[in-house]
């Protein structure tokens, strides 16, 4: 039983990353990213192949998974996110397709049967094959998150981001540079989910493309919604909430999907601020809406 | 070769280039992308299929009955997921449609399940010699089908008075009030309209490729979605030669790169488009 507990409690962490780091897209972009999986698969074969084809040790494999990510991320935010419409939500569900197509396919990464016998980290006699330790991990990684973005979002670039997002042409005016700021937020989210990857594929040390498809994508983007859209409390309440509750509710296993749509648009009609959001990203806008249209 | 990839890509394009013209129609009045156009293609598929394997009507029945399915469920979805949230950021539609498009696909895989169905008709079509290609007959009537709906569309929005305040209401939605155009009516005329050109495209690709099943949406739709960027979103037009021209890029891309990444060829279109010319070919609308 304590072992199941730590194990979803490390589940939840992962998931607390993955949330956090797309709230940081949507939240502070206002965009949406649709491959949040996608980043977070790139992570977790980037570490696996490092650690069992060229032994490299697990804590240079796990930043080196972040910035692969991050790399990739950057690929795809310069041609999206420098226009004003939101193509990066399909944009990104392409990305997430063509990843998926590409582990499938690829010799190296094992195809659909994916990669065994990752080895768990290691560090100075410390076995991370027991839960407590590798919880301890998982909390080290989500507590340097936390204090990430807390930082960044209380800093002067944060209150920057927010003023793209709530009006981006005013921002433009006060010379903030939106689409680097968009493109550099974006980096850093795709990184955090390569993290969250790496972390995932030393823990589970098996993984194939199944687990970093559309539906943990879209179960990423629940738990943003459901915790709020830009808060950073809100994200790590949605994403335990959403951790947990699947696990009472085992039966309905087959409605996950279901439940999960309703509740997205259900969400946003009644309560669009989420569990614990401010309601900004949520306000509708005092102009009509063709105004707020071309505004954009 | 070239000539039979080319030909297949049109059939394909073709298709694409019907639910592409329902997103540029939906996101030139609303400045939305309907992600859930492709499970509205995938609905229409069904609901054809469904009809004709239980009750022995005739085929045009079955089709137009797929079609109107298509666009009913798009206006229910326009009212229920769209309407309530006019006017908010512009993130919170787009995340309703997500939602939308989830819901719909793990609906109709709870209903209908997984599996492949094949199309409850067997159609005898001839194999006909043009210009030394064989082509099926079965391409050229959906080809010859794709582009009467794409006709009678142009001809709707430019001849009719419904169309002309369509256009009137995607142009201008405060000044077509003031003209007395009703615009939540002609918002959910768009989404009839490019709801059921989507589930006829639907319908065809079932009978096409025999298979009918939940997630058949999910390609099509990301296709015609870069499809409408390639011609520009929002331009009717651009969402026709947007489509045919993917469709044949794509055939020649499996035709000659390799098919294992057939599906990557569109979106690195996509990305192309959006790198070198992001209003399309033909010019978007001033977004």
């Amino acid at each position: 039983m304590t072992e199941y507990l730590l194990h979803i409690t490390i589940i939840s962490g992962l998931y607390i990353i993955l949330t956090l780091s797309l709230n940081l897209i949507i939240g502070y972009c206002g965009q949406v990213s649709l491959g949040h999986a996608a980043f977070y698969g790139l992570g977790a074969y980037t570490s696996a192949l490092l650690t069992i084809h060229w032994q490299v040790p697990f804590f240079l494999a796990l930043p080196t998974a972040a910035v692969i990510a991050a790399l990739f991320g950057l690929g795809l935010g310069i041609p999206t996110l420098r226009l004003k419409d939101d193509y990066l939500a399909i944009v990104t569900l392409g990305f997430g397709v063509i990843v998926d197509l590409i582990l499938l396919n690829l010799e190296l990464t094992g195809g659909p049967d994916g990669l065994a016998r990752i080895p768990p980290p290691r560090l100075a006699g410390i076995d991370f094959r027991n839960k407590v330790y590798y919880l301890l991990l998982v909390a080290a990684v989500v507590a340097f998150t936390l204090g990430l973005i807390y930082r960044l979002v209380h800093s002067c670039h944060g209150r920057a981001l927010k003023a793209i997002r709530d009006h981006e042409i005013t921002a433009r005016v006060m010379g903030i540079n939106a689409s680097a700021y968009k493109i550099s937020i974006f980096t850093l989210a795709a990184g955090l989910a390569g993290l969250a990857g790496s972390l995932y594929a030393h823990y589970i040390t098996f993984i194939n493309p199944e687990s970093f498809g559309l539906h943990t994508s879209i179960l990423v983007l629940t738990m943003v919604v459901l915790g709020g859209m830009g808060s950073i409390l809100g994200s790590v309440v949605g994403a335990g909430v959403l951790t947990i509750l699947p696990e009472l509710f085992r039966r309905f296993a087959d409605y996950q999907d279901v439940a999960y749509g309703a509740m997205l648009i259900a969400l946003l009609i009644w309560r669009p601020q989420g569990l614990l959001g401010s309601g900004k990203i949520s306000q509708k806008f005092s102009l009509s809406k063709n105004r707020a249209k071309k505004e954009r | 070769m070239l000539l039979q990839q080319i030909l297949n890509g049109l059939t394909a394009g073709s298709v694409y280039a019907l639910i592409a013209l329902g997103y540029t129609m939906i996101y030139g009045i609303l400045g939305l992308i309907n992600f859930a156009q492709g499970e509205l293609y995938m609905a229409g598929a069904f609901a054809t299929v469904l009809l004709l394997s239980i009750y022995q009507v005739n085929f045009f029945v079955a089709f137009l009955f797929g079609m109107g399915v298509a666009a009913v469920l798009g206006v229910i979805l326009e009212r229920l997921a769209f309407r309530p949230l006019r006017g908010s950021h512009p993130l919170v539609p787009l995340i309703s449609a997500i939602g939308a498009s989830i819901f719909l696909q793990s609906l109709a895989l709870l209903l209908f399940g997984p599996a492949d169905r094949s199309f409850p008709i067997q159609f005898e079509f001839a194999a006909l010699e043009i210009a030394g290609v064989s082509v099926s007959a079965l391409q050229v009537a959906i080809f010859g089908t794709a582009l009467f709906f794409m006709a009678l569309l142009v001809a709707f929005v430019k001849y009719t008075k419904f169309g002309k305040a369509i256009m009137a209401t995607a142009l201008d939605q405060d000044t077509a009030r003031l003209m007395g155009i009703n615009v939540d009516r002609m918002i959910a005329l768009t989404f009839f309209i490019g709801s059921a050109l989507s589930g006829a495209a639907g319908i065809m690709m079932a009978i096409y490729y025999n298979a009918t099943y939940p997630r058949m949406g999910l390609l099509p739709g990301l296709k015609a979605f870069s499809a409408a960027v390639l011609g520009g979103v929002g331009n009717i037009p651009g969402a026709i030669v947007g489509g045919l021209l993917l469709g044949v890029a794509e055939n020649l891309g499996a035709g000659y790169l390799s098919s294992g990444y057939k599906d990557a060829v569109a979106f690195a279109i996509l990305i192309i488009v959006l790198l070198v010319r992001p209003k399309g070919l033909l010019g978007g609308r001033s977004h």
